[in-house]
């Protein structure tokens, strides 16, 4: 349990683009504890989203070493990241990506169907945590007949359904009014409260105060790295 | 224990998935199967109607009698039309002597045949006049039904009698026993003795279409166009005892004819001789290489649909590039990915497949019904097709499918 949650050293992402090499992520080094609820900010083109990519098993690194629950990500193959994503990680994205035509109960139970359970257990854990969300009246709907913050809410809670370690956000309010903005750092932060490790990537100087601690990114490295003095709490709706 | 049921469950849910991927885009979905049908169909029919055409030809070798030979007196050039101008010579004679010095020889059946007209009150026909002698019957297989067959003594007193084929029956005496009944054949009388048990018809040759007259009668008033000699004959059958003095013989009869025939070294044959082996093994190779041509035709119809599979799974995993990297992202593994589209295309397929098996066997039902044809549909065929069409779904869908799987998670995730 001392072991940090997450340990990058020197990581290094290059993308090639027209001859020229870019250094999206330029040696970057960091430790997240777990139960940390941090915020990684910085400009687009800052290298932020990379380097999130890279957390979360998405993205390989070009070089630098990568520490994901004492393991290095170096070592494991395509299967062994996935199988991470699956335990380790919750995603949550801005434009949500829920599957159409799809109820949210199925929507949530997908990341179930690939950790290998049955059928009735797959029902059971997506409906407690769409309950958990207060979305327990509205486990049949398809995201067309949901709003942008139940959409969000069924997205957290497929993020949570395989009780990972942290909750990866990229701007997951980026799509959303402020009131449900709110909401949804609320959620975060009662989350955060029971214990899970959350990141969140956003440009929003306001959205990153809900955090404790704050990472600021530009062209590809940390500029600053603090906790975060006035915090607000919001309250989860 | 419990891997094997987390697999099958796995595939269960790949079925599931697969089945809402197909209904959002159901006209999609039917479109492509109707290849697939369309070819699968095609596929069954074809075997179907090339196992008919094989029945029907062993049916109407079945019918020319067995363990038997064919003397012709026509030159053995192998293959290629004879000409007429090569028209040898062949007597009752030597059918004979065949008998007498060919071992394992049963019977010598000479034949002429000549075309015929028959007329009775009200009525007229025409059709083929076998003139035959009573061993026409037992090397040939054939036999009255009703009345009698060619007796030693009609033969002999050049009887004016005749046996009668069913069609010939019903066409001229169509509610009368023709037993007794007379008829004019070429304008002499002849007076009916009996019918020949019904042989059926083959691809469109009635075997019921003629007439069996004594030889020495058809001879002596019935041929149109004379013969060379007195008892020149237009075929002789040879009928064996089995089918191993039928190979000897075959060799026998052709040592035997050429003797007679003062046939020098080195010089063709002036006669062929047939066996109905050859003629079945002949046969069946032509109906083979009919079967696999229709085969083949048909196996392209099952290639388009096969490839309108993979072109519409390629359009797919486009269109869900983005759905794929959300999939990775929520931990599902490059084989995950891969089994998700190759059972969409497998799903397609089967479900092409059955159609097509069903309507397959429709078909040739109806078939049988319409064209009086034997095409089968046997369970082999459709265990083989239906497994074919899975197969070509496996194939065609598998580059898309790994196409999908090699997918990087966050450049999918991305993609628009």
């Amino acid at each position: 349990m001392t072991a940090p949650l997450l340990e990058t050293h020197d990581l290094v992402k290059d993308y090639v683009i027209g001859g020229e090499v870019l250094h999206a992520v330029n040696g970057v080094s960091l430790s997240i504890k777990r139960g940390e609820f941090v915020a990684i900010m910085g400009a687009s083109g800052s290298g932020k989203s990379t380097f999130m990519n890279m957390i979360g098993c998405l993205d390989v690194p070009t070089s630098g070493t990568l520490l994901l629950d004492g393991i290095d990500t170096k070592t494991l193959d395509s299967d062994a990241l996935a199988e991470i994503r699956n335990r380790k990680i919750g995603f949550v994205f801005q434009q949500f990506n829920l599957l159409a035509r799809t109820s949210a109960l199925d929507n949530v139970a997908v990341p179930l169907i690939y950790a290998g359970l049955g059928y009735t257990e797959r029902r059971e854990r997506a409906q407690a945590k769409l309950e958990a969300m207060g979305l327990g009246n509205r486990l049949q709907n398809t995201p067309a007949k949901l709003s942008g913050g139940q959409q969000q809410r069924v997205a957290i809670a497929r993020a949570l359904v395989t009780d990972p370690l942290m909750l990866l956000a990229d701007e997951p309010t980026g799509a959303l009014d402020t009131q449900t903005s709110l909401d949804i750092m609320g959620i975060f932060q009662k989350l955060n409260d029971e214990g899970i490790t959350v990141i969140v990537v956003t440009h929003e100087p306001d959205i990153a105060e809900y955090a404790e601690r704050r990472i600021v990114f530009r062209d590809g490295r940390v500029i600053e790295d603090a906790a975060v003095k006035s915090r607000r709490r919001a309250v989860a709706g | 224990m419990s891997n094997v049921l987390n697999s099958i469950a796995g595939w269960g849910v790949n079925i599931a998935i697969a089945m809402t991927a197909l209904r959002t885009n159901l006209m999609r979905s039917i479109l492509t199967t109707l290849g697939v049908m369309i070819g699968v169909f095609s596929v069954i029919l074809a075997v179907a109607v090339g196992n008919g055409a094989q029945v029907s030809v062993t049916q109407q070798i079945a019918t020319l009698g067995s363990n038997m030979a064919i003397v012709l007196p026509q030159p053995d050039r192998g293959s290629g039309p004879p000409r007429s101008a090569d028209r040898g010579r062949l007597t009752e004679r030597d059918g004979q002597a065949i008998l007498r010095q060919v071992p394992g020889v049963s019977a010598v059946a000479p034949q002429i045949r000549s075309s015929v007209q028959l007329v009775t009150p009200g009525r007229s026909a025409t059709t083929q006049a076998i003139g035959a002698t009573p061993e026409f019957g037992s090397v040939s297989n054939i036999t009255a039904s009703e009345g009698r067959f060619l007796s030693d003594s009609d033969v002999g007193a050049a009887a004016r009698v005749v046996v009668i084929g069913q069609t010939v029956a019903n066409k001229l005496f169509a509610d009368v026993n023709p037993i007794g009944e007379t008829v004019r054949i070429n304008r002499a009388p002849f007076k009916v003795i009996g019918v020949l048990e019904s042989k059926g018809s083959n691809l469109g040759n009635d075997n019921d279409d003629q007439i069996v007259v004594p030889i020495t009668t058809l001879r002596q008033r019935l041929m149109t166009s004379a013969m060379q000699g007195p008892d020149d004959v237009s075929f002789l059958f040879v009928g064996f005892e089995d089918e191993e003095s039928l190979q000897a013989g075959e060799k026998e009869i052709q040592r035997i004819l050429r003797e007679r025939y003062h046939v020098p070294k080195g010089r063709i044959n002036p006669f062929t001789v047939n066996t109905t082996t050859e003629i079945a093994e002949t046969t069946g190779q032509v109906t083979q290489i009919f079967q696999a041509v229709l085969v083949a035709i048909a196996s392209i119809s099952l290639l388009v649909g096969g490839i309108g599979i993979m072109n519409i799974m390629l359009v797919s995993v486009t269109e869900r590039t983005r759905e794929i990297g959300l999939r990775m992202a929520l931990g599902a593994k490059r084989s995950d990915i891969r089994n998700q589209f190759l059972v969409e295309a497998a799903v397609l397929c089967v479900i092409g497949g059955a159609i097509g098996l069903t309507l397959a066997v429709l078909a040739a039902a109806i078939f049988q019904q319409v064209a009086d044809f034997p095409a089968p549909v046997g369970l082999d065929t459709a265990l083989m097709s239906v497994a074919f069409s899975a197969v070509i779904g496996i194939l065609f869908g598998g580059y898309p499918a790994i196409r999908a799987s090699r997918l990087s998670p966050i450049e999918a995730l991305r993609s628009e």
